[in-house]
């Protein structure tokens, strides 16, 4: 499970169906805040999403790009595929971690980051997403609906190392579709619940290591507060707090700001100092 | 060790892409149309793929030759660079690669055979200048030999063009391929170098100094020349006597007529490339002295930079005839 107001923790779910969301909105204590165009769930100690997408690529994209905005995801958040597939090389009910996806309707494939497969020994292999329910599995891989329309938005707003495409395998090839309900779903996903969370551990790793290279310099906010400088000027005035830091560890740079002078002048005073 | 290797669907079946991965038995295999699929979009975070870099085996289109930098040469008329391979096993944080790359994952282009005859063709073009070419810009090209055996495959090529010379620059200590091969004049095996202390802090996961020099002697008493790198000079606070303490350490293991030359480089970067650095080391003191310029490149400062140069080349000459000395860029 996730540690209560962990700092920089942010993820997103995107699921088609209420069956295959169930464990993952139970698990993580997730409560619905919006029904319309999607059902988005939301869990209230941390920043956690889910949107119900829908069957297909365009409601994927759709949903994607509705819940980015819904929620303010920013950057570095950790983006999930999830749902079951169809696959003539797996058994029912193993789960599978995608490293490619190819669309029957696109040339371009994708390539989730290998980082976030580091170390799990969870199955990995690629997708193929169609347009239409696969019933022939005619290639290696698995087949599902949506995967490639949610890859394609999320490289945009998200690393690629925090973006997971997540399937379980619920039909091969004779598997009566009409069998596969809400309820045999949700039992195929509470099994793998724990090897979920174990993706979920990788991609929460990857995302510390982004949040502390984001993350402003000490007294970057506070000397922003004190004096009005242009965004040209943060971008230096961040670097040079970044080096300052490490050259002058005790030394707080707040003191050697005197009260009337300018954001040129802190800057100037700081490059000075620098160079000793 | 490398868990996922990406394959062009056009080299996956060649005999360097097979030898290749049949040295991963664990690895897993995926095929691609163009190694740009996995190796250039942008989104990508070059500190955790470092963690676990992938290997993406390709085909070199074009550009197999490329001019060296100007400024950047051991004296010959003509420098050229060539590149088999993007990034490095080894981790260093002042690399430019990190800078320059979106992915951190091992490129390995496969087909030699295009290097070596665009090279032959470079050497005839120009055949009454001298010229060396240089591997190991992009890479550490004999770091990586264990995977690649690319040293192994360059160094019977070379032996053909004894008037051009071949540096190989590294920080690695294998020798195996140099125990294979009868030493050749016109191969020079370059190292670079810094003060134990702050290769202990910068060079992470590369072999400490101590082993490279130890390398280095072993390389010269079996008759293989040696380039003596101090690219870049790292400024700290007491340098002089950290490069005073490396030299005298360097001559004391390895005779003055071994050495081919000696460059001295400066730390550079443009400043887009030093901002991902910073954001990177956050806590790097080394980075720290550094400053941009107006011409929106990242230096030390010239004084730093002209005495650092000079205390250097007044050291180095104790020890080695000035005639050896080059600089680097
Ligand atoms: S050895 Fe060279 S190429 Fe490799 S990480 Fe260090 S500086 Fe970069």
């Amino acid at each position: 499970m996730i540690e209560k107001n962990l700092e920089g923790v942010s993820v997103r779910w995107v699921i088609a169906l209420k069956g295959e969301a169930e464990e993952i909105i139970k698990n993580y204590a997730m409560k619905r805040v919006a029904t319309t165009p999607f059902p988005v769930y939301k869990n209230k100690d941390f920043d956690m999403w889910l949107i119900l997408s829908g069957i297909g690529q365009l409601n994927a994209v759709a949903a994607t790009t509705y819940l980015y905005v819904k929620s303010d995801a920013s950057y570095n958040t950790i983006w999930i595929n999830f749902g079951i597939v169809g696959s003539r090389n797996f058994k029912v009910g193993e789960l599978i971690q995608i490293d490619k996806i190819t669309s029957s309707d696109f040339q371009d494939n994708y390539y989730p980051s290998p980082s976030a497969f580091k170390n799990n020994n969870i199955e990995r292999c690629n997708l193929i997403t169609v347009n239409k329910p696969e019933k022939l599995f005619e290639n290696d891989g698995v087949y599902d609906m949506e995967a490639y329309g949610f890859f394609s938005f999320a490289k945009k707003i998200a690393p690629h190392e925090l973006i997971s495409v997540l399937k379980i395998i619920s039909d091969i090839p004779g598997t009566d579709l009409s069998e596969i309900d809400k309820h045999s779903v949700e039992i195929l996903v509470s099994k793998q619940i724990q090897l979920i969370e174990k993706v979920l551990k990788n991609l929460l790793s990857s995302q510390k290591i982004i949040f502390l290279q984001l993350k402003d310099p000490k007294y970057f906010d506070e000397i922003c507060l004190q004096k009005k400088f242009t965004f040209s000027q943060k971008v230096t005035l961040r670097k040079y707090l970044t080096q300052w830091q490490a050259r002058f560890p005790q030394r707080n740079p707040l003191e050697e700001i005197g009260q009337r002078m300018t954001a040129s002048q802190i800057l100037k005073k700081f490059s000075d100092n620098l160079m000793r | 060790m490398v868990d996922t290797i990406y394959a062009e669907d056009e080299i996956i079946d060649t005999k360097k892409a097979q030898e290749i991965i049949s040295k991963f038995r664990h690895a897993k295999v995926t095929s691609i149309k163009r190694f740009g699929e996995i190796f250039n979009p942008s989104n990508q975070n070059f500190r955790i793929q470092k963690t676990n870099p992938a290997l993406i085996l390709a085909k070199k289109q074009k550009g197999f030759v490329l001019d060296a930098p100007k400024g950047f040469g051991i004296g010959d008329q003509n420098n050229y660079y060539f590149s088999h391979m993007y990034n490095c096993l080894y981790d260093c944080s002042y690399c430019f690669l990190q800078g320059m790359y979106n992915s951190a994952n091992y490129l390995v282009f496969v087909n030699f055979h295009d290097y070596q005859s665009e090279i032959e063709k470079t050497i005839k073009k120009h055949k009454e200048k001298k010229m060396t070419f240089f591997t190991g810009y992009d890479c550490d090209s004999l770091a990586m030999e264990p995977i690649t055996n690319f040293i192994n495959d360059f160094v019977p090529f070379f032996s053909r063009y004894k008037k051009v010379l071949f540096e190989i620059r590294t920080k690695s200590i294998n020798n195996t391929v140099f125990r294979t091969h009868d030493p050749l004049a016109n191969c020079i095996v370059a190292y670079s170098l810094m003060p134990e202390a702050l290769a202990q802090i910068l060079d992470k996961k590369a072999p400490s100094v101590s082993a490279r020099i130890k390398n280095m002697k072993y390389l010269a008493n079996k008759g293989w020349r040696i380039g003596l790198r101090f690219d870049p000079l790292i400024y700290c606070s007491n340098w002089k006597a950290q490069y005073s303490e490396l030299f005298a350490n360097i001559f004391n293991e390895i005779k003055e007529e071994n050495i081919h030359s000696i460059s001295l480089g400066s730390l550079r970067f443009p400043k887009s490339f030093f901002n991902k650095l910073l954001q990177y080391y956050p806590n790097s003191e080394e980075l720290s002295f550094l400053r941009s310029n107006d011409k929106g490149i990242i230096s030390y400062d010239q004084s730093i930079e002209n005495e650092m140069n000079e205390y250097c080349r007044s050291e180095l000459m104790k020890y080695s005839d000035a005639r050896k000395f080059f600089s680097c860029g």
